[in-house]
């Protein structure tokens, strides 16, 4: 379809003030908090179901890629429109529909922020869990399509875990429900199917959330090692301790530093990681279980355990977490994150071939990572300017990957594969595995318009 | 009737002549919904599941799979049946990883099994491993990790249901409120696909979005997507303290209001069982508190700290007394278990007292859950017959039985008519109402599945992109899938 049609079709949708198609929008709309970069033919913003389905029915019948996105904050090239196309930001669609605290439900729009939602529950002491570190920013329909995960998610699980239900806009526009305020729907499970599915399979416009009571008490300690082997084995005995505490966060020198650049924690910046461990629930049996992470940490050579003294303390711990990401941007300009999770046995082992691995590049690596998932986020820093470095950046984030896929972890734990990973899919999967995801795929989308190029190789 | 063995000993030369069976009196024993299968085969692993799959698209055979037969019952009869294949043989487990918190093991490992490996030095274990010992018909697995672990799941029939089975059908319990779904429990599988290729997804580890997430396709898929072979399972410490609060009310109403004074709080209790004498009378368990049959019983189960557990005893007691409570009793350790393995097998007991036993699952939002348990207490008392209702509170999920002998074809009409009327109030208030178990001859007259969701076109979609030839478990699933 000639781009001048397609555009005034989109118009007679969403009317001329939610297209656009000028260089700089199609600029602004070319890339995520990858490396990535594509540029769309049209952005469209729409503001209802109903226009969505109009917009994909118009896609479906013309053949042209479409893609979802949120707040572009997705690490992997999720939202980077690698065929050109329509992007459908669902920056209007922001509402939230309903909070329904005798169903302990919330349904809302796919461009509602992710701690807007949060803050206005917690109001009447409820949560929703999934916390990633982008919530200030990230919208609940990118962390449905990513399945998000965040550092909560230890005890709690991951966004797959709380999404109730989806209103899906499938290839032909057809709208479609899968699950609901009621639980164990009978028939497959789409839900779960669309979550994570990366944008790939359909527009989500509305998910039923889950929600639950906010926990009675929390306690979060901030535990600080001298060698990262030490934090490294203290995670682990933890976990084989049998001890789920509802965080195991860890942090090394680095990435400290850079964060105390930026946000003033009071890290201590002697260290070679800190440890950030919370636990939740009801109070009886918590001051116990600290006494035996504190042991644990003291039998792994802990310098110092600190007890956040009140929630204000708290947030502080939290808010360097939180803004660690943001913060590397002080030590060079980018950064790539490895999403590589390993088993919890296997993770001292791995970080130090990450180590090795920086080493062997002479990349800078920053650890900020949820430790008690073994899911690592190694942040390796470089000037994507300068060529070769960047060469040298993919050639270590595909080592980084190898080396956790070798230890029976995965490529990715809570970013999604995107277009970053596609290639390492092959340490995880065999060509059957491959082939069911692409049925899978063309069950949903047979003409492939939807996310194309996105986190299942093509057919070798 | 054909002589079925020739066509078969290409399988039995890949799995062995013992392996297939075509005898009518040993595939007599293995019917789905009084349909007999050609031939009972019994593969030892993952390999010879994808033989005896792709035997089955060269053939052209419909395959039901099959590892208990704890659910067998369940879903529509089959379109078509030529193989069930039993995964009796693959009961290995194949990696426990105590210090990782994970397990993985072979689709025809018994759910007890797995407990009864992560029991602790002093056979703490989250069965009782006492009456499991009892029974004496099989072996109760003796390696013994001595971790003091569990695997969060708590499905009927406990002590004999394959967690391949468990998965196949989402089984939950009472507990799924504290612990969740087996879909929540569930990171890696291993399966052999309808074109007979052996594919994976997910892993030991206990974040994954690599890929689509075909674990949780197939949790709760009836076997229809493929078969599943292996499974890699996260696991629990032990809780310190497992106790259970019995208390007697003397109707609905009480023992609800006590529930919705629970959900107030931010206690946290393993399950909020509310159930009718009728169901609590016929629990099999020695010792039970004489409640009386005609209130109802409130089960509590704690499993937490020990501090946890006293707080939450003396309070919900006191909530109790509030609401009106009559007797109570507290169960610990093992005779919680016990207990709550009782409860598993709840149906199961009633299934063997009563021939024409209907049970249904009813689904709803929580808030809903008093309009329907009276609806069902008002529909099946109008038509006289007796009943069980066990609601999990909490959770949104209520089991209902009709104890009805099918030779009283009055009272079974009857029950039919019931059961379609209760689930077209739980439609209407966004709820389903699924046959759990019937007899044969009844389910054509009940809408197995319930009500179809809005998503049936995608799954339409999905079986027929997966399963083009349409031979895995034709015609049990939703809408004949």
């Amino acid at each position: 379809m000639d781009k001048q049609k397609l555009i005034a079709s989109l118009n007679e949708i969403v009317g001329p003030d939610n297209v656009l198609s000028s260089e700089m929008d199609l600029m602004l709309y070319s890339y995520d908090a990858s490396l990535d970069k594509a540029k769309p033919d049209v952005v469209v913003l729409p503001d209802s179901t109903e226009e969505v389905s109009k917009i994909m029915a118009l896609a479906y019948k013309e053949k042209i890629p479409i893609l979802g996105r949120g707040s572009g904050t997705n690490l992997t090239g999720g939202t980077v429109p690698i065929k050109g196309g329509i992007v459908v930001h669902f920056s209007r669609m922001n509402r939230i529909l309903e909070i329904d605290y005798a169903n302990r439900t919330a349904t809302v729009q796919p461009g509602v922020i992710t701690l807007d939602l949060q803050t206005e529950v917690l109001k009447k002491g409820f949560v929703y869990q999934p916390d990633p570190a982008s919530q200030k920013v990230s919208t609940i329909g990118g962390n449905v399509s990513e399945n998000s995960g965040g550092p909560h998610c230890l005890k709690y699980g991951v966004t797959s875990n709380h999404v109730q239900g989806l209103e899906v806009v499938l290839n032909d526009g057809t709208v479609i429900n899968t699950g609901g305020k009621a639980r164990d729907n009978a028939g497959y499970d789409i839900t779960a199917l669309v979550v994570g599915s990366e944008g790939t399979v359909g527009l989500v416009t509305k998910a039923i959330l889950k929600l639950e009571r906010a926990p009675e008490s929390v306690k979060t300690l901030l535990a600080i090692f001298d060698a990262i082997e030490d934090g490294a084995n203290t995670v682990s005995a933890i976990v084989a301790e049998g001890i789920i505490p509802a965080t195991l966060e860890m942090m090394d020198n680095t990435v400290m530093r850079a964060v105390e650049e930026t946000i003033k924690v009071g890290y201590p910046l002697d260290a070679a990681c800190v440890l950030i461990i919370e636990l939740d629930g009801m109070p009886e049996g918590m001051d116990d279980n600290a006494s035996k992470i504190v042991e644990i940490c003291r039998q792994n050579h802990v310098r110092d355990v600190r007890l956040a003294k009140d929630e204000a303390e708290r947030n502080v711990l939290w808010a360097g977490r939180k803004g660690a990401f943001g913060s590397v941007g002080q030590v060079r300009p980018s950064y790539l994150c490895c999403d590589g999770t390993v088993p919890r046995t296997k993770l001292p082992e791995v970080l130090n071939q990450v180590i090795e691995i920086g080493k062997k590049y002479n990349l800078p690596i920053g650890n900020v990572f949820h430790a008690g998932d073994g899911n690592l986020h190694p942040l390796i820093m470089f000037d994507e300017r300068d060529e070769d470095e960047r060469s040298r950046v993919l050639k270590a984030s595909t080592e980084i990957l190898k080396a956790c896929a070798d230890a029976g972890g995965t490529i990715s734990g809570e970013h999604g594969v995107g277009m970053e990973k596609l290639k390492e899919t092959a340490f995880i999967f065999n060509e059957c595995d491959l082939e069911f995801e692409r049925q899978i795929k063309r069950a949903f989308d047979p003409d492939d318009i939807i996310n194309p190029g996105k986190m299942i190789p093509a057919n070798s | 009737m054909v002589d079925d063995t020739e066509k078969f000993k290409n399988l039995s030369e890949t799995l062995g002549e013992a392996h297939v069976k075509t005898e009518p009196k040993i595939t007599a024993q293995y019917t789905v919904d009084n349909v007999v299968p050609r031939a009972v085969v019994f593969p030892k692993n993952t390999d010879q599941i994808s033989e005896v799959v792709k035997f089955a698209n060269r053939e052209n055979l419909a395959i039901v799979t099959r590892g208990s037969g704890t659910k067998m019952a369940m879903g529509n009869p089959p379109r078509k049946l030529d193989l069930v294949v039993c995964t009796s043989r693959m009961n290995h487990m194949l990696d426990v990883d105590t210090s990782n918190l994970t397990m993985t093991v072979e689709a025809g490992v018994k759910f007890r099994d797995i407990q009864a490996r992560l029991a602790t030095q002093e056979d703490r274990c989250y069965l009782p491993l006492g009456d499991l010992e009892a029974e004496g018909d099989e072996i109760i697995c003796s390696d013994r990790s001595h971790s003091g672990c569990f695997v969060p799941i708590d499905p009927p029939y406990a002590d004999k249901a394959t967690i391949g089975g468990i998965i196949a059908t989402n089984s939950t319990g009472p507990r799924r409120l504290l612990y969740n779904l087996p879909r929540d429990c569930i990171i890696g599988i291993r399966v052999v696909a309808p074109n007979g290729d052996v594919l994976g997804s997910g892993g030991k580890t206990v974040k994954n979005v690599s890929g689509y997430d075909v674990s949780k396709l197939m949790v709760g898929s009836m076997g229809t997507l493929g078969i599943l072979c292996e499974t890699t399972l996260r696991m629990l410490p032990l809780p310190e303290k497992m106790e259970t609060l019995l208390v007697s009310f003397a109707n609905f109403s009480d023992a609800s209001a006590f529930a919705g004074r629970i959900f107030e709080t931010s206690l946290l209790p393993a399950a909020v069982e509310i159930m009718n004498g009728e169901a609590f009378g016929h629990l099999s368990l020695d010792d039970k508190p004489d409640f009386g049959s005609n209130g109802y019983v409130a089960a509590i189960a704690l499993e937490a700290f020990e501090p946890a557990v006293d707080r939450m005893r003396i309070e919900m007691l006191n909530m109790a007394k509030e609401a009106g409570a009559g007797a109570n009793a507290v169960f610990e350790e093992e005779d919680h278990r016990s207990f709550w393995l009782a409860m598993s097998n709840l149906s199961a007991t009633l299934d063997k007292k009563f021939s024409g036993f209907i049970k249904a699952k009813l689904n709803y939002p929580l808030s809903m859950w008093k309009n329907i348990i009276a609806s069902g207490e008002s529909i099946f008392s109008e038509a006289n017959l007796d009943y069980i209702v066990q609601a999990h509170a909490g959770n949104g999920i209520c089991f209902t039985g009709l104890l009805v002998d099918n030779n009283d074809t009055s009272a079974t009409d009857k029950a039919v008519e019931a059961m379609n009327q209760l689930l077209a109030y739980c439609q209407e208030v966004d709820g389903n109402l699924v046959i759990q178990s019937a007899p044969a001859d009844v389910k054509s007259n009940l809408r197995i599945w319930g009500k179809i969701g809005f998503d049936f076109v995608v799954m339409k979609r999905l079986k027929d992109q997966l399963d083009p030839k349409g031979i895995m478990s034709p015609g049990r699933f939703v809408e004949g899938l």
